[in-house]
């Protein structure tokens, strides 16, 4: 346009290109201004299994009357949101995007845009929100539970070796913990024989920590975690135990969710920053 | 398709909206199919917003590519020039329509808008049309701006006053860029307007064709005296000197028949205070200037011809300013060149015979040539002779003849024409001249406003010792005409734009029309003047005058100074935080308590009560405590227990709450 004003020596060409140049340069301003003034609060953050989606909230307020439209929400690996606030002050945008491994999982900073008003320019920003998702272990199927009989019936103990309930002797075999050996009973002459201990086998279960000695420490939680989903699934009351840390048996969602959580958090230090 | 690909319904509609209002100030220059283009789009993509029809196949586009540029070429018979061009251009932006499917194509659609804009002026700059191209890229830039509201169906006027407080905001800064960008010469020639009929006073004159301008009210130039006005009989404004009769016609001698010596005006003593003035003259598609004898130019770019007329080198385009100095009373060519004797006083062999025996008689019953010259005159004014606009034809052989004595009816190129000859028979040099004679005085402005029924044909002759006389045959027979124009002239025959019957001068005697008219016509000389006569030369000395002198640092620092300016309060409305609206003083003074502790970095969540904000606040900041707690319990009483407020006891509670804010003062942790 400024070729067809120099060429013809034309100018209300002049004006007019000059005119559309210095509406770019306030659109500028109007542009920021879409942006400007408003605030965004982190909700929520769904939790999900490795390679899932986690649904992130996020809550977007004006500071001014004003209108905004065409504000584009994203994470760099999530869903993409467009919102206009028009009507009311604040909009609640859900964003989702895969999570990845076990933990908290902190989907990077939110970048905020718009072109609006003349698409000439974009305006954009990119927001640090405290805002993670938990990230359950990956459930892995294990045909059996190792030294478990979810049949037993009622007050039936079996011996579970690190269990604290004594239960009864037996005689000493080599390899017995010396801390076991029943002093008393040889000191009458009864012969050498270990104390057992053990846990009552209720209707209910308790996933172990150390159901799976000998594996790696997430193998262990993902076969856990799958069953803690299996159980959950048959309606069965089960219960934790972790190094340092014991769920009572329980069910239902609020169980799970602990039980999950329990799992999901097993091992790392608090929230990442 | 992602929702910013979408193409809102209001965009759509602005995006139609601009479509016509671009292509209607072309109207009338372009082929009438063109238009049933825009009709034929239109209606096809609202069928396809409604879902009825679907956007056309790839043939389809094809075809309707392939047949508006055959349209175009046989309209115009050419696809080079400017209206072709410009032609194309808008039919493009028709078809257009039929592509936008798509945010991107909706920026192609309007962005061409913008550009159409500009082809706009390119045929004219006059104020209606600028007026009206601002509506057009408000319209556009409304369009822009709905394409970026996504969802939104109903006319909003939220919209178009977003576009406007954006537009008018960036005015003051373009008036700033206009004036301050520096102007450089053409890059390359362009394709000019090839088929813009010229206007105004020909190169050659037959007889009808200034009684033809004499029909039209269109203006032809305004003139600015800078001194007094000399009186209207005194505004001959030469424009063309026709020195040769050939075939029935007047014509100015060539260029290239003129031998070099005779090329150059002979110069003229130009002693004492000549007449100044200034004239922009309207796009004629011609090279004449118009000017009173005799005429130095004083704006570059303007050339003064052998016969003293002035012209420009280039084609009048656009409106032309010049400035010119004017000695009317100086002598012209005192002393005669023996070829330019012989060339003014050629005359066909053997036509009119009658003219030529009449003349030879007169010249021998007269003392001189000046004698010779008022017994011409005298006898138009004696016989009766009769000025007509709409006189009777005259055969192709001997016309002055049957003119002289038989219709006795003509306009004043006849009697110009009648005279020459006659004066040419008898051996005086002579020769017509064509032009503006009077002008309408504005009273607004003092400007002198000449229209085409000014236009005007008269004589001059070579006298020993005087040099050119201006002598004008029309005066004799009509002596209105010269001194009153051409509506007292022509009053009893009733001609006077008798073909325009709309044309506000009709209405000269109804004042207020005329007071409007002579402050538009104000408005429109001083638009012409200061706008689009704003060049290089005049940017230079605006510069000069205003910054005295120019450099590039200077060039920049006004430029950034001063969007700077008008930048800031722009930036300031939009930016600034406008206070939450609270409804009460309590609401009021608890917010302000609110910030104060935001600001040490204890801000309120969300749908934390009042009571658990101060607790936590009162926790994160021991010795501030008592206060926390003392104007939570104020604003708790005042907000959520009105009731239990006694009548009158509410004022001082509020006062009490607005005094502890203000002493409320958390230092930074």
């Amino acid at each position: 346009m400024l070729i067809i004003a120099i060429n013809y020596q034309n100018n209300m060409s002049f004006a007019l290109t000059f005119l559309l140049a210095t509406l770019f340069v306030v659109g500028v301003l109007h542009t920021y201004a879409n942006l400007s003034g408003l605030t965004i609060r982190a909700l929520r953050a769904s939790p999900a299994f490795p390679g899932q989606q986690s649904e992130f909230s996020v809550q977007l307020e004006r500071g001014h009357q004003r209108d905004h439209y065409s504000l584009h929400l994203k994470w760099p690996d999530s869903s993409d949101a467009w919102v206009n606030l028009t009507d009311q002050d604040m909009v609640q945008v859900h964003l989702h995007l895969p999570v990845g491994q076990r933990g908290w999982y902190s989907p990077g900073r939110l970048l905020l845009e718009s072109t609006y008003p003349l698409g000439l320019l974009r305006c954009w920003t990119w927001i640090d929100l405290d805002l993670c998702a938990m990230v359950y272990p990956q459930p892995l199927a294990c045909p059996e539970l190792p030294g478990l009989a979810t049949d037993q019936p009622d007050g039936a103990a079996i011996p579970i070796a690190g269990s604290d309930d004594f239960y009864g002797f037996r005689d000493y075999r080599e390899g017995d913990s010396l801390r076991q050996i029943h002093w008393k009973g040889l000191a009458r002459g009864q012969g050498v024989q270990t104390k057992q201990y053990g846990a009552y086998a209720d209707r209910c279960v308790w996933l172990d920590w150390e159901m799976f000695a000998g594996m790696g420490t997430e193998r262990r939680l993902s076969h856990l975690c799958y069953w803690a989903l299996q159980f959950e699934s048959r309606d069965e009351e089960y219960g934790l135990r972790l190094p340092g840390l014991v769920l009572e048996p329980g069910i239902g969602e609020r169980h799970r969710d602990r039980v999950l959580q329990a799992l999901a958090l097993y091992g790392l230090e608090g929230r990442p920053r | 398709m992602k929702p910013d690909q979408q193409i809102p319904r209001n965009a759509l509609v602005w995006i139609v909206i601009s479509l016509f209002t671009l292509v209607a100030p072309h109207a009338g220059r372009i082929p009438l199919w063109v238009i049933g283009v825009y009709v034929f789009a239109a209606f096809w993509r609202i069928m396809v917003y409604q879902g009825r029809w679907s956007f056309p196949g790839r043939w389809v586009k094809a075809g309707l590519i392939i047949s508006s540029f055959v349209g175009i070429y046989l309209s115009y018979g050419s696809l080079i020039g400017l209206e072709p061009t410009v032609a194309l251009l808008l039919t493009a932006f028709a078809l257009k329509l039929l592509e936008l499917a798509r945010r991107q194509d909706g920026y192609v659609l309007l962005f061409l808008g913008y550009f159409i804009c500009i082809t706009e002026f390119l045929f004219s700059q006059d104020l209606p049309i600028v007026v009206y191209s601002l509506l057009n890229v408000t319209v556009i830039t409304t369009g822009l701006v709905a394409l970026h509201r996504p969802g939104e169906n109903q006319f909003n006027r939220k919209t178009i006053r977003l576009a406007t407080v954006m537009l008018l905001q960036a005015l003051p800064l373009m008036v700033v860029l206009f004036f301050l960008f520096p102007r450089i010469g053409p890059l390359w020639t362009v394709p000019i307007k090839s088929h813009t009929a010229k206007t105004g006073v020909s190169d050659f004159m037959k007889p009808g064709d200034i009684s033809r301008l004499g029909k039209s009210d269109d203006v032809a130039f305004r003139a600015e005296f800078s001194g007094d006005i000399p009186l209207a009989a005194d505004l001959y404004w030469r424009g063309l000197v026709f020195s040769v009769q050939e075939e029935g016609a007047w014509r100015s001698l060539r260029y290239y028949n003129i031998p070099a010596t005779e090329r150059r005006p002979r110069p003229v003593d130009t002693s004492g205070e000549p007449l100044a003035y200034q004239v922009i003259m309207e796009p004629t598609q011609q090279n004449w200037l118009y000017s009173l004898r005799y005429a130095r130019p004083v704006s570059p770019g303007v050339m003064t011809g052998p016969d003293y007329v002035l012209f420009s080198p280039t084609e009048l385009e656009d409106e032309r300013l010049y400035t010119v100095e004017s000695w009317p009373d100086a002598e012209l060519e005192p002393e005669l060149s023996e070829w330019r004797r012989e060339i003014e006083l050629r005359l066909p062999e053997g036509e009119n015979p009658e003219t030529v025996a009449l003349a030879r008689r007169l010249r021998s019953e007269s003392e001189s040539d000046a004698a010779f010259v008022d017994a011409v005159l005298g006898r138009f004014t004696r016989e009766s002779f009769a000025y007509s606009l709409n006189p009777p034809l005259l055969p192709d052989l001997n016309p002055v003849d049957a003119f002289m004595f038989q219709t006795r009816n003509g306009f004043c190129e006849h009697y110009a024409a009648a005279f020459v000859v006659t004066m040419r028979a008898a051996g005086v040099p002579a020769r017509v001249v064509a032009g503006y004679q009077g002008g309408e005085v504005n009273p607004v402005n003092r400007t002198v406003i000449v229209h085409q029924f000014d236009a005007h044909a008269w004589a001059e002759v070579w006298l020993a010792g005087r040099g050119w006389v201006r002598v004008d045959p029309t005066a004799a027979v009509s002596p209105d005409r010269v001194e009153w124009g051409l509506e007292r002239a022509l009053a009893a025959e009733g001609s006077f734009l008798s073909d325009s019957p709309l044309s506000l001068i009709h209405y000269r005697g109804v004042a207020w029309v005329n007071t409007l008219r002579l402050q538009y016509d104000a408005l429109t000389y001083r638009w012409q003047g200061w706008v689009n006569g704003f060049n290089r030369d005049k940017q230079f000395q605006l510069l000069n005058d205003v910054f005295g002198g120019i450099s590039a640092r200077k060039f920049m620092l006004v430029l950034i100074g001063s969007w700077a300016l008008i930048l800031a309060p722009v930036a300031f409305s939009l930016l600034r935080r406008r206070e939450r609206r609270a409804t009460s003083p309590a609401d009021r003074h608890y917010l302000a308590f609110c910030d104060k502790l935001s600001r040490v970095g204890v801000a309120r969540e969300t749908g934390e009560t009042p009571e658990q904000y101060g607790a936590r606040a009162a926790r994160n900041m021991r010795p501030l405590a008592g206060q926390i707690e003392q104007i939570t319990r104020l604003y708790s009483a005042l907000a959520y227990r009105p009731l239990a407020v006694a009548e009158g006891r509410q004022n001082t509670l509020e006062r009490e709450l607005g005094r502890c804010v203000r002493d409320f003062r958390p230092g930074r942790r």
